[in-house]
């Protein structure tokens, strides 16, 4: 009995040192608790929880900032359409961020380009992820 | 003691059913095997349902449901796409201007033929689905072609479906290339889209029916047996590829294209995992 308790602990060890936290894991962990803004260390390196696109929106809310980042975001989001996995919101929000820039709500603009581009992004990386572990859903 | 041994048992299964889940194959043309996958989505579908015969999965939801039957099937007293069948068969048999007909692009004049399609085109090297056929044929006729999702082409296909009711839905892959699609549209139904992050497998093989809101998703083995619907929600007919966009932006993707290659493809794996099912179409849903 003893043995085979041993065997189940050794193996449920293995399954679970294979299925370490990863960055993107400890990532989200982060930003789902504390939003944006949190600062976190993972395997001794101090990282914030901060998207990449929110940290390119941090700079001065001015024409040529909103514009920028707006072009930005529109580039993204072609990207994603080319791979044909686009989320559907995002083309809203491409609108929402022009109108704001027109209106010369910059910050509003950049905050909306920010996240437009936030979606296209992670619709990429869904692309990529559907393509490495789609048979992963297939019934045995 | 017994509660260990049990928990210990329970443990291992787990673990070997991860081990398993990992050495999982079919994702290449080397692995795929078409048949296979269809046996193993039928037997997941018995183990799942016992008590539901595999030739009651063309009725969908309503196979699995007791009480959504009951609703279906008083619907079905007065199927409300009675006139749209009549509709289909008249515009089936109105000839084009240059004097020709639907009849005659199709073998046994459009008769009876639903359950072969889709099918593997090799002339035109891609996969061919009734909708495509209907249009094609309009083309090689001087007509302009219809629109993928309703209104006409839905009747069309409605009539054509009707006419081959209790027919066996016998999709072939008679090579590499037809495989090649196959393994894509198996790759489609699989693949995770969306802000969501679903799949269609999501729903309709582990979320067959668990509610989702309101609603149950029909199981997959069966899906394509009864299009074109007539679906309560749209108050008309509407074609498979209709709601296959639909299924998209409810997991708020942007949807494929209606009669492009995905889809297509889709419609093709989808269509050979119901191999054996008979013609039940057109169908009415909520």
């Amino acid at each position: 009995m003893k043995k085979t308790i041993s065997l189940v602990a050794a193996l449920m060890m293995i399954s679970g040192s294979v299925a370490a936290q990863s960055f993107d894991d400890a990532f989200n962990a982060q930003r789902a608790m504390h939003g944006k803004g949190h600062s976190f260390t993972f395997e001794g390196q101090a990282y914030t929880t901060d998207h990449p696109e929110e940290v390119a929106a941090a700079v001065e809310a001015n024409a040529a900032n909103a514009t920028k980042l707006l072009a930005s975001a529109k580039a993204k989001y072609a990207e994603v359409l080319a791979v044909d996995f686009g989320w559907t919101l995002t083309k809203k929000l491409l609108k929402s961020a022009k109108k704001a820039l027109e209106a010369g709500e910059f910050r509003k603009s950049m905050n909306i380009s920010a996240q437009a581009e936030y979606h296209s992004r992670m619709g990429i990386v869904q692309y990529h992820q559907s393509q490495a572990e789609w048979i992963m859903a297939v019934p045995e | 003691m017994k509660i260990i041994k049990s928990l210990l048992a329970g443990a291992s299964l787990a673990l070997v059913a991860s081990i398993s889940q990992a050495a999982t194959s079919g994702n290449t043309m080397e692995t795929v095997d078409p048949e296979a996958d269809r046996l193993a989505l039928q037997s997941f579908f018995q183990k799942r349902f016992p008590q539901v015969p595999i030739n009651d999965y063309v009725n969908g939801i309503y196979a699995l449901d007791a009480p959504s039957r009951e609703q279906w099937e008083e619907i079905e007293e007065f199927p409300p796409y009675e006139f749209d069948i009549e509709e289909g068969e008249t515009l089936f048999n109105t000839a084009f201007a240059n004097g020709q007909s639907y009849a005659g692009c199709f073998t046994n004049g459009g008769i009876g033929i639903r359950q072969n399609f889709p099918r593997w085109d090799e002339s035109q090297g891609q996969v061919v689905t009734l909708e495509l056929a209907i249009n094609q044929c309009r083309e090689a006729n001087g007509e302009k072609k219809l629109g993928w999702k309703k209104g006409t082409i839905a009747k069309i296909s409605a009539y054509m479906a009707y006419t081959s009711r209790d027919n066996v839905f016998d999709v072939k892959i008679p090579n590499d290339k037809a495989k090649a699609a196959y393994l894509d549209g198996k790759q489609s139904f699989n693949a995770r889209r969306g802000q969501l992050n679903m799949s269609c497998a999501n729903c309709h093989v582990a979320g067959a029916k668990i509610l989702i809101r309101a609603d149950l998703p029909g199981p997959t083995l069966g899906h394509v047996t009864h299009f074109p619907v007539f679906r309560s929600k749209w108050g008309e007919l509407g074609t498979l590829h209709r709601r296959y966009g639909g299924c998209q932006k409810n997991v708020r993707g942007v949807p494929q294209k209606a009669q492009g290659e995905k889809f297509r493809n889709l419609e093709f794996f989808q269509t050979y995992m119901s191999n054996g099912l008979v013609v039940n179409g057109p169908g009415a849903r909520k």
